[in-house]
């Protein structure tokens, strides 16, 4: 097991280090033009660009750029923001977005779950009655009606009836969050509900239930012990990955909702040129995704007693 | 041969409904248990053979139904039952079942301890250290070495022999009086048959258990069984000792399926096979359900359905050829052939 970490690590590592230099490598290659605002351009004079650029490294040789890119790197030294806030430390920058982004998702994500498992065991023992027929055309609503329109009849419902604030604000955020976090969970719900009933449903139909039933269990132990149980397998594999990416922050929740999370961030670092900032984030987004996929794989070995990591040599 | 019945099924019918349409599995179906007996049940595919013995512990799939007939069972008529509640006092601890393919009938995320200890706390009350020990007695009675660590391996750790004796244990863990054994041998190779035989055999005598064995395969039959019955299209058209059948069978759909039995075949020519297909079952069947495949059939074979015939006590078919009006019709040649070969061999 110690020995399968190591190398899963040392693989995502190299997978993330992999991730950073091609991001690296291709933001050096967008126009330099970009690196000034408007009123800068007009401004500045050519040489002064020219020392501006200069002072900044961007027109060492590339390799010499990477080199200094993986120092800085190593140091954890992400720079700092030259135009989303300028001045700031990346790490600022991104941290207080990342908190935001982060809680909402982290809750959407365990509403999402309990509500999505409850509705796709509600589907499934009520198999072809009100409540499935409920949750099918729900799944079929939120997976057809594009995401924005969803948001909009949400945010309609919510402000004009239940007089929720529409837009996000620091100084209420339980009250302003409800509606964000409600919008990224809805995906999510249908999601979970959609698996779980498609996995209960396989499993129902197993020779083992079948045996189960023989033996003279109630349907309720059988539902709990057998059926859910063995569905939640393949489901756990994803939690992760799913968790880490609502963590990372949807752009088109928290842009409707003006939720001041990371979304946006990375949209903005590019078209605005502001190297630092993407950087920090397509590592820190690497790490997640690399992560997330570890997790599962350990949860489903947790879970599974089929799957060892052990190889044949080490089992005997 | 006792006359102790443990259960008496009388003129059962099960109806499937597929596609709106209506299929009767079983038509006017009678067979009686008796106490500690083994009784074969054997038939080609499609005969009845599952969906009959199913309907004993309600296991029907869910389009199926009981619509005619009763299952008596210690004083009750199952065909009756309509409650899972019900049938909850009689699965398991009266009436058991051995499925078919043990690759698949283990939970494969459970210890293997644990699904007997399921059955045993189910339908004994026993819970906790108490229900494991017996767990691990009952691993150990079908025969699984090392069972306190066994206990807690999963089925995948497992051959499909040992799984086989697990779910056996499961079965007899809460000691039924019926164990019904669905082609329990089917899945395994010839090596492991005998040992599960035997394994059943010795569970089936420790437990006085009644057995029922459902079978394509007439050496288990010859092996294990005091009593076969021979089923056709939903009926069972032939039932006797096992001598009796093997020897003097009666029924032309049982001297069929003798007749195509490779031990029987001569070398160098074709085996015999049974020309045509099981009448279709979607509609009401007229006279005999066998006469159209019969080679030599009576007139009246196709007009009124034969009632049974009395050969001996315990032997008995549903045919016209017993009818005392019917023309003399002689056994095929194999079945005399194999009574003096035995006979010979008792001289």
């Amino acid at each position: 097991m110690l020995k399968y970490t190591i190398k899963r690590l040392l693989q995502s590592l190299f997978t993330v280090f992999l991730i950073a230099s091609i991001i690296f490598i291709l933001m050096r290659m967008l126009p330099v033009e970009n690196y000034f605002t408007e009123d800068e351009a007009m401004n500045l004079t050519e040489e002064q660009q020219q020392d501006i650029l200069e002072a900044a490294g961007l027109l060492d040789p590339l390799p010499v750029q990477l080199l200094d890119f993986y120092k800085d790197t190593l140091k954890l030294d992400f720079g700092t923001s030259r135009r989303i806030q300028k001045g700031a430390l990346v790490v600022d920058v991104i941290g207080d977005k990342f908190t935001v982004s982060m809680r909402n998702g982290a809750t959407a994500l365990c509403i999402a779950l309990v509500l999505g498992v409850l509705l796709g065991v509600g589907q499934t023992l009520n198999k072809e009655g009100i409540i499935d027929h409920f949750g099918t055309a729900f799944t079929i609503f939120v997976n057809s009606v594009p995401t924005i329109v969803s948001f909009a009849l949400i945010m309609v419902f919510g402000s004009k009836v239940l007089g929720l604030p529409t837009l996000y604000s620091s100084r209420k955020v339980m009250m302003s969050s409800i509606m964000p976090i409600f919008c990224l969970s809805l995906g999510s719900i249908a999601g979970y509900a959609l698996w779980t009933r498609r996995y209960m449903v396989d499993e129902l139909n197993k020779d083992y239930i079948k045996l189960a039933k023989i033996k003279g269990l109630s349907r309720g132990k059988i539902m709990l012990k057998h059926v859910l149980k063995n569905a939640f397998v393949p489901l756990t594999q994803y939690l992760p990955a799913a968790f880490l990416s609502t963590i990372g922050g949807s752009m088109l929740c928290e842009t409707f909702f003006s939720v001041p999370g990371m979304g946006p961030l990375l949209t903005t670092g590019v078209t605005k040129y502001d190297i630092s900032v993407v950087q920090t984030l397509s590592i820190l987004y690497a790490s997640l995704g690399v992560l997330g996929a570890f997790l599962g794989d350990v949860l489903m070995i947790i879970f599974d007693p089929r799957i060892s990591l052990l190889t044949k040599e080490e089992s005997r | 041969m006792n006359n102790n019945i443990v259960l008496s099924a009388k003129d059962v019918e099960i109806q499937f409904s597929l596609r709106g349409r209506e299929l009767k599995a079983i038509r006017k179906c009678s067979l009686d248990l008796y106490k500690g007996e083994t009784l074969a049940i054997v038939g080609e595919s499609g005969s009845g053979k599952s969906v009959f013995t199913k309907s004993f512990l309600g296991m029907l799939d869910a389009n199926g139904k009981v619509i005619g007939g009763s299952i008596m069972y210690d004083g009750e008529d199952l065909a009756t039952y309509k409650k899972e509640k019900q049938w909850m006092n009689i699965r398991g601890k009266k009436i058991a079942m051995v499925m078919q393919d043990p690759m698949t009938s283990l939970n494969p995320l459970m210890p293997v301890g644990k699904q007997i200890q399921e059955s045993i706390t189910r339908n004994q009350g026993i819970k906790g250290k108490e229900a494991k020990k017996m767990a691990i007695e009952m691993l150990e009675k079908v025969g699984i070495p090392d069972a306190e660590n066994r206990y807690n391996q999963y089925p995948h750790e497992f051959s499909g022999g040992m799984r086989q004796r697990v779910v056996i244990a499961i079965a007899v863990a809460c000691q039924p009086e019926i164990l019904i054994c669905d082609e329990p041998t089917t899945a395994l190779d010839v090596t492991i048959q005998a040992q599960i035989l035997k394994l059943i055999r010795n569970l089936q005598v420790e437990y006085n258990m009644t057995v029922v064995y459902i079978t394509h395969d007439l050496g288990v039959v010859a092996n294990v069984a005091d009593r076969v019955a021979v089923m056709y299209a939903g009926q069972i058209v032939e039932y006797g000792l096992v001598d009796e059948i093997f020897y003097d069978a009666w029924h032309p759909y049982t001297w069929a399926l003798m007749s195509s039995l490779p031990q029987y075949g001569v070398k160098g020519e074709p085996l015999p096979t049974i020309d045509g297909t099981p009448p279709n079952l979607f509609y009401e069947i007229k006279g005999d359900a066998f006469a159209a495949r019969n080679k030599m059939p009576l007139a009246i074979d196709f007009e009124e359905e034969p009632p049974y015939f009395e050969i001996s006590p315990t032997h008995k078919a549903k045919t016209w050829y017993l009818d005392p009006r019917a023309p003399k019709i002689e056994q095929p040649k194999i079945f005399r052939e194999m009574r003096e070969r035995r006979m010979r061999e008792e001289a």
